[in-house]
């Protein structure tokens, strides 16, 4: 079956810049004069409730002062641009009516996401025009943030900066990438500093840092596509894991191949990709990188695979877990991790791939280690697993962003080292664990100047709000650390007309702010746009034709990506020494079960709490809406007394959250799941005072290799409480009670009908 | 469509003319003489005969607009085709209500001394745009288009583009012998399906009711 | 409309398509949805409350099954007998399955749910009166009713200009269901009109199909045997107008749910797949 869906459908992809080729409108006023005009018409499309109106003179119908020739009332106009839900800087395509941009999807030119958009894609537009953004920088006043003038916060962020040392200033973002990134490192190099900190709470940090040992790139190339057949240790990538779209497309070509592909995921909880597995094995959190040497055990013992490549204590290792040993010490079957491996023999090549709960631990390194071994071991370096070359700029590449940066940052407010921080795109004290003590340390920043759309909890603790504009409103670029074939940079137009004239673009901030610093360089520049011309233009692209500046640029703005050229080389194996990637077993006390917080495609880490399409959106797995939860094995309920919908207090050594219980089979045992997105303090109307974080709970362990946060290394203990509630979710029946809904196909059979 | 070039081109240099305040006026008025030379109705003798023109009346309100605009003047004393200034009709679901830069094309230099010239120069100078109230108006739940009416009862009966409003009126009136619109046609259910009836029109709900 | 009227106009509907179809259809839009790569993610049901403006009702209505999901995408476990279901969940998109004979029409009061020209079931809503009989009649369970008048709930400003005003807000007692995006398949036969050609295959896909990351959703014209989903129903050897499929090979994976039924839906799912290990 040929599956190139039409993706690229009948659009007309506008080449936005008219705003310089009006020559003499500056582009904002260009904007308003297009921007308003169809208010009255647009409206009329969603008729107020009962309010049929057919009398006449009782709308008002507004005309364009100045339209552009393609500016047709009534017809709508795409524009290309980047989706900022999360890291994976997916191709989107805008659709723009009378001046409102209605809906997202994915560009086709975007060799990430190939013309898709998953559901937090989807969803930015509601980000956008959410009813609970900020529309006016504010002030610390008494306590309280009160509503100031731009010329007064920036006046007063720069006093600050004038008053601090220049290695006193931090920033504290999220994955930033492009120029942005670059406008922040120049920003505090020209300050003398260099806290930069990154954090992403969902993130795959320490698989970076063992692909940069092992394999000399943190970002390998993963060949799903070529792969016959996929071990992953917990890596969700068809929800979240790096770059979900991507791989959900080379995910089709991985099970399209003349013989299906073939998934096995083990993990503690089931992912979105454990759904979707043919195998799905529980894992107890800790044993992952355990079950892997066993394999490789059973790879040189059972199917002549080289162990010597390796160093002695390595050998060792792989020698000291054979099946019996690795089944007494996981719990998984000893012939289900022998046919795993015989598997892994006969289909190469393959590809096993390790995520959060294999990272989340003291020792999450090791374990990721023991997981990259059987790639070698199997030969999959150099053909599932691909060079991705040297990104040909590195100063838009952004730093990797993970946990490590909480730990850091805190140490550093705690000493006394940070006088101002600036905080962007990330809501620490939301995802910083109560054991951290985050909320001291921030305390301890004498100023801090929150950046922000909504005020969150970072945001509600600062003492100067930037109100933002939304990254439909602004300009940008994007730059994914995980490259696909044809690497590129995304290029981010604002779609519309700003909804708060009182909002600005990140980098319109950052100009402000280099211009005092640096007036050198940056004091030539009108504003982040003029600077993105100009580094566009000083840009050597693939797509660039041999017309003028202006032309490029709008050919940029069409396609919405800039295609770059990455020298991929050829990939070599350094084994490096890894230690025993066992948990140590302490005795827990009454701390029985592990706790995962899982990662949900659709609230992310809970910074999409505030879209009512992705509360509303059922959870995959548990089909859960607007709520938290503890997902929990019947049979372990059972043994605790707690039945669906019981509240059950969720303790740890740090605090306790009290969620209600959902009983699932796709998790193992010990294991008890609360999902990451809920329980937010501050965070407008749809996120405020719903469901409990469980990242509070977290006990403060870190990896001790990369210095990440552990995130699975927390034991808890779980009691119920008296009360219940109903369980809100979509669908009564768990099972298809003997209807013939989604029938399933030995593939056997399908290799038959459709294999080749 | 000849309509179409000569629109855009003219369109094209008023916008540019706009942050240009000291061309000549003479120049300018060359412009737009030749702009506006294609719609002047040179004769009227097209034939409606093989269509049945949709039946029914409706007594409008008066709807005061924020400028009292003389569609009357404009039709029946200038004779400028409905199309020049609702440009979109033949290209979108909505006729549009002109650009307020397609009305200071012509009145940069034309009446400039008029009271109601005077007021639409000062929401120009403003960067804003009259606030214009609707006359013809459908419940929300009604997605009429204009762009295939144009087509069934125009392009595709090579009826004369000149004569357009004869068209026009068949929902509108004659609006030529308005000063502002009124509305002077039902616009109701029974009127656009008897039409659609008589002419062939699809009986599809699904054709505006979405 | 009399009783008279009604009874034999029922009945002759009924036998409609058993008798080879009762219109010449412009178009026939049908759909393919390949289960062994849906994968779950809900994207397709997103873009559709994006395209769609399906209200957002808040957890206590949706506790009461009032949430207004036109696509959803249903989640079961098949292995129940098992402690760990090993082969994962099976995932099922469920929308109007746009019926030939459709349940739901012919018990509407008002002709307010009836069969376009092209296929499908159509909905109009300023002719609804809210009864609900074809909500009650549908198998599928895919036909939303407005319990409420959601516009200030779910679409408190600025988020109301996010609206598609291509499609009208449903208000309090109106029942609503997947189109299969029609406002998109009308302005793309708009589109062709006025270009005096036909339609193409592929000018145009529903927001579901448009977004899904696996393009699993395939839609397209049924009747153009050159079209991406009349291939893949002729492949799978699905055909319409009976109530059980009679393969050549029946190892091909082609269904329709509940065609038992004598409904004809216009979705052909294909099987899920897995590999016992």
């Amino acid at each position: 079956m040929k599956l190139s869906s039409n993706k690229n459908t009948t659009k007309q992809i506008e080449q936005t810049d008219t705003r310089a080729m009006s020559g003499t409108i500056d582009r904002r006023n260009f904007l308003k004069i297009m921007g308003w005009g169809g208010v009255g018409t647009a409206l009329s499309g969603c008729d107020l409730p009962s309010t049929v109106t057919l009398e006449e003179g009782k709308e008002e119908v507004m005309s364009y002062l100045m339209p552009e020739e393609y500016v047709i009332p009534g017809v709508g106009v795409w524009y290309a641009s980047v989706c900022a839900q999360c890291s994976a800087a997916c191709g989107t395509h805008g659709r723009v009516r009378e001046g409102r941009v209605l809906k997202l999807e994915g560009n086709p030119e975007s060799p990430i996401n190939n013309g898709n958009l998953c559901m937090m894609g989807q969803a930015g537009v509601q980000g956008h025009y959410n009813p609970d953004r900020i529309k006016s920088p504010m002030m610390r006043e008494g306590g309280k943030l009160m509503p100031v003038s731009w010329e007064k916060a920036m006046s007063t962020i720069k006093e600050k900066i004038a008053a601090a040392r220049g290695d006193q200033v931090a920033w504290f973002t999220g994955a930033l990438s492009g120029h942005q990134f670059a406008l922040v490192a120049n920003y505090l190099e020209a300050l003398g500093s260099k806290n930069h900190y990154a954090h992403e709470t969902i993130n795959n940090s320490v698989w970076q840092s063992v692909c940069k040992d092992t394999l000399g790139e943190a970002n390998p190339r993963l060949r799903l596509d070529k792969a016959q057949m996929v071990v992953s240790f917990g890596a969700d990538f068809l929800g979240t894991w790096v770059s979900p779209v991507h791989f959900s497309g080379e995910y089709v070509k991985f099970r399209k191949q003349a013989r299906r592909g073939l998934l096995v995921q083990i993990e503690p909880k089931m992912s979105l990709t454990g759904a979707n597995a043919d195998l799905w094995l529980p894992s107890l959190p800790g044993t992952e990188g355990v079950i892997a040497l066993g394999i490789a055990n059973s790879l040189v013992k059972n199917h002549n695979k080289d162990i010597s490549q390796f160093p002695s204590g390595i050998q060792d290792l792989i020698n000291k877990y054979d099946a019996a040993a690795v089944t007494k010490m996981t719990g998984v079957d000893e012939k289900q991790l022998k046919r795993i491996a015989e598997l892994l023999n006969e289909r190469s090549p393959s590809l096993v791939l390790a995520g959060a709960p294999v990272e989340g631990h003291a020792n999450g390194y090791n374990a990721v280690a023991a997981v990259m071994l059987l790639n070698q071991l199997l030969g999959n370096i150099g053909n599932t697993i691909e060079s991705a070359g040297v990104f040909p700029f590195e100063q838009m590449q952004g730093t990797v962003a993970g946990t490590s940066s909480l730990f850091s940052f805190t140490q550093a407010a705690k000493n006394n080292k940070l006088a101002v921080a600036f905080f962007h795109g990330a809501n620490p004290k939301y995802t910083a664990p109560t054991a951290l003590d985050f909320d001291k340390a921030l305390n301890n920043v004498p100023f801090k100047v929150a950046l922000a759309q909504f005020l969150d909890e970072t945001t509600m603790a600062a003492d100067v709000v930037l109100p933002l504009a939304s990254y439909l409103e602004d300009w940008g670029t994007h730059v994914a650390a995980y490259q696909p074939e044809q690497s590129v940079i995304g290029l981010q137009q604002p779609l519309m007309e700003k909804l708060y004239a009182d909002t600005r673009g990140l980098g319109d901030i950052l100009m402000d702010l280099l211009k005092t610093v640096n007036a050198n360089e940056y004091g030539g520049f009108a504003d982040y746009y003029a600077y993105l011309r100009q580094a566009h233009a000083a840009m050597p692209m693939q797509n660039s034709n041999n017309g003028t500046d202006q032309q490029a640029w709008n050919a940029s703005l069409q396609k919405g990506v800039i295609k770059v050229t990455s020298n991929a080389e050829q990939l070599t194996f350094n084994a490096v020494s890894f230690d025993d990637p066992v948990v140590a077993s302490s005795d827990a006390g009454t701390s029985t079960l592990y706790l995962a917080p899982s990662a949900r495609l659709g609230l992310w880490d809970g910074r999409h709490a505030n879209l009512p399409w992705l509360q509303e959106a059922p959870d995959q797995i548990s089909k859960l809406v607007w709520d938290s939860w503890a997902e929990i094995h019947p049979s372990t309920a059972a043994k605790l007394g707690i039945k669906q919908g019981s509240i059950v207090s969720v303790k740890s050594e740090h605090g306790a959250v009290n969620v209600k219980a959902v009983l699932l089979k796709s998790i193992h045992p010990d294991v008890i799941a609360i999902p990451m997105g809920q329980g937010h303090e501050f965070y407008g109307r749809y996120a405020e005072g719903r469901g409990a974080n469980p990242l509070k709970i977290l006990n403060p362990t870190k990896e001790e290799k990369t210095g990440e946060l552990a995130m699975y290394a927390t034991r808890v203990s779980v009691s119920k409480t008296n009360q219940s509630e109903v369980v809100v979710k979509m669908g009564s029946s768990d099972t298809q009670v003997g209807r013939r809904l989604v029938v399933t196909m030995p593939v056997e059979q399908y290799q038959r009908s459709e294999g080749a | 469509m000849a309509v179409n070039k000569q629109n855009k081109k003219s369109f094209g240099r008023i916008g540019a003319l706009k942050h240009n305040w000291n061309i000549k006026l003479a120049l300018l008025s060359i412009l737009v003489a030749l702009a506006v030379y294609p719609f002047v109705v040179i004769s009227s003798d097209a034939s409606i005969d093989d269509v049945i023109p949709p039946v029914g009346t409706h007594v409008g309100e008066d709807v005061p607009q924020p400028i009292e605009f003389p569609h009357d003047i404009h039709v029946k004393v200038n004779k400028i085709n409905c199309m020049y200034c609702h440009t979109y009709a033949r290209r979108s679901k909505v006729a549009g209500i002109p650009p307020t830069s397609k009305c200071m094309g012509c009145h940069k230099v034309i009446a400039t001394d008029k009271p109601r010239i005077k007021e639409l120069t000062e929401y120009w100078e403003n960067k804003s745009s009259p606030p214009w109230k609707k006359v013809h108006d459908v419940p929300d739940f009604v997605h009429f288009t204009h762009e295939r009416h144009i087509k069934r009862f125009v392009t595709d009966r090579d009826f004369p583009v000149e004569n357009v409003k004869e068209i026009c009126a068949f929902c509108h009136g004659e609006v030529e012998n308005m000063t502002v619109a009124h509305k002077v046609k039902p616009l109701n259910m029974g009127f656009c399906v008897r039409c659609h009836e008589d002419n062939g029109g699809p009986a599809d709900c699904w054709t505006c009711h979405k | 409309m009399s009783l008279d009227n009604l009874l034999s106009n029922w009945s002759q509907y009924r036998k409609g398509h058993e008798e080879g179809g009762f219109h010449d259809y412009e178009h026939r839009w049908g759909m393919a949805i390949d289960l062994d790569i849906c994968t779950g993610c809900n994207a397709c049901s997103t873009a559709c409350y994006a395209e769609n403006n399906l209200a957002v009702v808040g957890p206590e209505r949706f506790e009461k099954g009032q949430a207004m999901h036109w696509l959803r995408v249903e989640r079961y476990w098949d292995q129940s007998e098992l402690d760990h279901p090993e082969q994962g969940a099976s995932f099922l998109p469920m929308m109007c399955q746009q019926c030939n004979a459709a349940t739901c029409e012919p018990v509407c009061p008002v002709a307010a749910t009836y069969h376009t020209p092209d296929g499908l079931n159509a909905q109009i809503y300023n002719r609804c009166i809210g009864s609900r009989y074809c909500s009650n009649n549908c198998p599928f369970r895919v036909r939303y009713f407005n319990f409420y008048s959601y516009y200030e709930s779910s679409w408190p400003e600025p988020l109301n200009m996010q609206l598609n005003p291509d499609i009208t807000v449903r208000d309090k007692g109106v029942m609503e269901k997947c189109t299969y995006c029609v406002q998109r398949i009308r302005s793309a036969k708009n589109k062709a009109k006025m270009e005096d050609r036909k339609l193409e295959d592929g000018e145009f896909t529903t927001a579901c199909a448009q977004a899904c990351p696996t393009n699993a959703i395939v839609f397209g014209d049924w009747q153009d045997e050159n079209s991406q989903v009349a291939k893949l129903w002729k492949k799978h050897e699905v055909t319409r107008a009976v109530t059980k499929q009679n393969k050549d090979n029946p190892e091909k994976r082609g269904y329709r749910i509940f065609e038992e039924l004598n409904i004809d839906p216009s979705v052909m799912y294909l099987e899920r797949v897995r590999e016992k290990v």
